[in-house]
């Protein structure tokens, strides 16, 4: 109402109200732009937003009669998780697994960009590239099958086949727990070195030459030169793209390692993350309760470690900082 | 500029060896898948996979072009991918541009709305009811569609592109007459090719290796995207065992899961050459500015 009564008076003086706007005459204004943002906010509100007070679930004991509406059961369903062994060991693997990710791609990619950068053939440096940012191309399920039939498969793999040719007997993988998680590691920096490997190097190309030329006029070597000079200006890129995985680091990485174990009872003790134990449980229509409270506690964790990151992120350098 | 290489020769040698051998492993697995698909059964089963095969057959790959789900498989991903990414851009390129003029009031209001769904969500179980239960997504191509259209991160990646274009170009286009949506598209848009293209590819290619929608939502095999179809291959496999029934050779189940494998990823070979280093050239745009 004000809005418009403001804009009547706007329109009789011939002049701009530039104090206060009512929503109303911000809508007149600017409406194209707001149609414009429209169809985005609508797809977030259905399937961000509406699913929220669902989590509701959590504190129910859920059935598909009554969908939403199921009696309540107040913390029942946290306490069976988190007294189960499940609850340990699923947190503690999703934290293993993704922290692994982080260091190895870190430091993996950090050293293939560092070598690249030392490569005085250009044709090689390109022919190099080119084939490490192929892995990043692949599907989950792709990079899974890679694994199970190619490499690690009981009968016929690759390592079994190396194995053999050491004079072991053949291992069988499939009722193996204990290296699985380091495979899923494993093939996880295989798929996603390539690409830091490229951000790394674009970071190193933007590094002024005339640091490294006054360096070697003082007399320092390679070495010296990349440890007092490559790195530390690295460390800001370094530090930045760590924090932000920090943010998913409950969210695991579900396609992979699903596509890699399935539903393989016997690779669970090393390898069943959070995401993997809801949906063995949606898709087994089993305690939909204690699945939506596992969900909740992933996301609450995962909150407050994406906000964490970001207050870090901030204080160390403001533009690079999400939100 | 050429920077004086410190590196003798002996530690260039040592350096191309390792950058040679990860790259030689990046593409290992699709030689190696490749030279077993056309591998004999047989073969396989007795010495493994093998770079050099000892006897060639082209039988899996004619039990898999016999296979009427590939071809319906290539089609849900055609199509899940060409309409997923041009609405997804659209609709992404649009709030994020909205968002980016500074005359919008609402606009950090806004820019709320959509980061909160960054940092929380409501978890797996209330998705999959909403998805199910009130929109019946399920056994539907559009549950392939949906719920990946708008990505926040995409949204302020492009906000910020745009708003670092000159208000000025906006304004005088304006003032000429032109409309807001005409501007996105005319003026906005061609100035921007470089951005759009490399979040063009990275929409595309999370849409055609999407496969945990599938998981969740396709129970009707006619309507598996290729990625899902290769990891339900198993329930596939009952064709090989028909069409094995009726000659007298081995049923090619290994084979049959290697050829389906590369046949799945052959457009991504085909098209890694030309589409790779726009990714690259994408990539170096938003780390050197970062």
């Amino acid at each position: 109402m004000q809005g418009i009564a403001e804009k009547k008076k706007a329109d009789m003086q011939g002049i701009v109200v530039k104090k206060r706007h009512g929503f109303l005459l911000e809508m007149k204004r600017n409406y194209p732009y707001y149609f414009m943002m429209l169809p985005a906010i609508i797809l977030l509100f259905v399937f961000a937003y509406l699913p929220m007070p669902g989590i509701i679930i959590a504190f129910q004991d859920f059935n598909f009669v009554d969908k939403f509406k199921s009696p309540f059961v107040g913390l029942d369903n946290f306490k069976f998780y988190f007294t189960s062994s499940y609850a340990f060991r699923t947190t503690f693997n999703t934290i293993f697994i993704n922290m692994n990710y982080l260091f190895w791609t870190t430091l993996v990619s950090l050293l293939f960009a560092i070598l690249l950068n030392e490569i005085r053939l250009k044709l090689a440096k390109k022919f190099y590239q080119n084939l490490m940012f192929l892995p990043f191309f692949l599907s989950a399920v792709v990079v899974g099958k890679f694994v199970t039939e190619l490499v690690f498969s009981d009968h016929n793999g690759v390592a079994n086949q190396i194995v053999k040719l050491f004079g072991h007997e053949p291992i069988v993988w499939s009722q193996t727990a204990a290296p699985w998680a380091w495979i899923i590691i494993g093939a996880h920096v295989w798929q996603a070195a390539g690409y830091s490997t490229i951000i790394y190097l674009a970071t190193i190309t933007g590094i002024d030459d005339h640091l490294f030329e006054a360096a070697s006029l003082d007399g320092a070597n390679r070495w010296q030169q990349i440890r007092q000079i490559l790195l530390p200006l690295l460390t800001p890129m370094i530090i930045i793209l760590c924090l932000l995985s920090i943010g998913g680091m409950l969210r695991g990485d579900f396609g992979t390692i699903y596509s890699i174990i399935g539903d393989n009872g016997l690779l669970f003790e090393h390898t069943d993350v959070i995401d993997t134990y809801v949906f063995r449980a949606i898709k087994g229509a089993a305690d939909f309760g204690t699945t939506a409270a596992v969900g909740l506690y992933q996301s609450v964790v995962g909150f407050i470690l994406v906000y964490g990151s970001n207050a870090l992120v901030k204080k160390y350098d403001k533009d690079s900082a999400l939100f | 500029m050429i920077r004086p290489s410190f590196t003798g020769k002996a530690m260039q040698l040592l350096i191309h060896l390792i950058l040679l051998a990860f790259a030689l492993s990046c593409v290992y697995p699709f030689i190696l898948t490749f030279m077993a698909s056309i591998s004999s059964e047989k073969s396989i089963l007795d010495d493994g996979y093998q770079l050099v095969p000892k006897a060639f057959s082209l039988l899996a790959y004619r039990v898999v072009f016999n296979d009427q789900f590939i071809y319906s498989g290539y089609a849900v991903s055609i199509i899940v991918t060409v309409a997923g990414t041009a609405m997804s851009l659209l609709i992404c390129g649009m709030a994020g541009y909205a968002m980016s003029n500074k005359r919008v009031k609402y606009r950090n209001g806004i820019a709320v709305y959509f980061y909160l769904t960054m940092v929380f969500g409501a978890g797996l179980l209330p998705w999959y009811l909403v998805c199910t239960q009130y929109l019946h997504l399920q056994n539907t191509i559009m549950a392939l569609i949906l719920p990946g259209l708008v990505s926040p991160f995409n949204v302020f990646l492009m906000r910020n592109y745009f708003a670092s274009i000159p208000s000025e170009l906006v304004e005088s286009a304006e003032i000429d007459g032109c409309g807001v949506m005409r501007t996105f598209l005319q003026i906005i848009i061609p100035l921007s090719l470089p951005m759009m293209a490399t979040i063009t590819l990275f929409i595309g290619l999370a849409y055609w290796n999407d496969w945990a929608s599938a998981l969740w939502f396709i129970d009707n095999p006619k309507l598996y995207p290729l990625q899902y179809m290769l990891y339900r291959i198993e329930s596939l496999m009952s064709f090989v065992k028909q069409y094995g029934s009726m000659g007298d050779m081995t049923m090619p189940t290994e084979t049959f899961q290697l050829a389906t494998l590369f046949v799945t990823i052959g457009p991504i070979i085909f098209l890694y050459p030309f589409i790779q280093r726009y990714f690259v050239k994408g990539i170096m745009i938003g780390a050197v500015k970062g």
